[in-house]
């Protein structure tokens, strides 16, 4: 039996789920958006945003889920933040400062909403793209023989893509 | 008279909130299986929890802060019981045998 077989469908899990769920997510934005003067930032709340994609998980099947969130989306949320990260340091450096110098950006309190896009469009997107993407790796599940040398390996007929044990008979 | 209520009841409720996460912590070191330490870690937890933050919603009068942990209890009160409901109902799932106080 593998890991994406053991859902069963709980109402209570689901219920609760429902009802939290938009909090945890307005809980999450709430941390990040607050990283620049208060306690909070875009680890912690990016990791918030992550669980929230968790909680469904748990609640509606890692399978389903997968489908709804796609793998692109997760690649593109870290690949993003990434890219958000070095666009905001190096546009100071093109304007003729260091590294993440704020104060050469042309906009509005630039120090303050630098370091904001830095936690929002930066490091919340990562954390949450890493702990969703991870979840989902953990939950393909792996086999003792993925560490085994790889000529053993070819006889255990195992495939690169994510475990689908309930979609394969139903399609 | 009143101010020396408030203080009485946030020091009965600490004492309660001390009282049943001891029992849980207790429960969870001493029971045998992860069916009966599910259930002690989260009914006695929840209590502990919900009379620790009572007790720090009374300390701190009407002000916003109360509000927010006025929620904190509710929540915790809502998803404390699920995650134990979702602890044991996967392990009856994947065939976790209770214990029984006669077999081992």
């Amino acid at each position: 039996m593998s890991a994406g077989d053991s859902y069963t469908e709980s109402q209570v899990i689901m219920s609760t789920v429902k009802i939290v769920t938009p909090f945890v997510l307005t809980y999450g934005l709430f941390i990040t958006f607050h990283g620049a003067d208060a306690p909070g930032g875009g680890f912690q709340g990016g990791a918030v945003i992550g669980v929230v994609v968790l909680m469904l998980a748990f609640a509606f099947g890692i399978e389903p889920t997968r489908e709804w969130l796609d793998n692109r989306v997760v690649t593109g949320l870290i690949a993003g933040g990434v890219l958000a990260f070095g666009a905001i340091g190096l546009a100071s450096m093109l304007l003729g400062g260091a590294f993440l110098q704020y104060e050469l950006l042309p906009i509005h309190h630039p120090s303050r909403y630098g370091i904001e896009g830095i936690e929002i469009l930066g490091i919340a997107a990562i954390v949450s793209g890493t702990v969703i993407g991870l979840f989902f790796a953990t939950a393909a599940g792996f086999t003792a023989d993925a560490f085994a040398p790889s000529d053993e390996r070819i006889e255990t007929q195992r495939d690169d893509r994510p475990r689908t044990g309930r979609t394969e008979g139903e399609e | 008279m009143i101010e020396r209520l408030r203080v009485g009841a946030i020091v009965v409720l600490i004492a309660g909130g001390v009282f049943f996460t001891f029992v849980s912590t207790t429960g969870v070191l001493r029971l045998p299986d992860v069916y009966t330490r599910a259930h002690t870690a989260s009914q006695a937890d929840t209590l502990g929890a919900g009379f620790a933050l009572a007790a720090v919603a009374l300390a701190f009068g009407w002000q916003p802060t109360t509000v927010i942990t006025v929620l904190l209890l509710f929540f915790i009160f809502i998803t404390n019981p699920t995650a134990a409901h979702a602890v044991a109902r996967a392990a009856y799932e994947s065939g976790v045998e209770p214990w029984r106080e006669d077999e081992p």
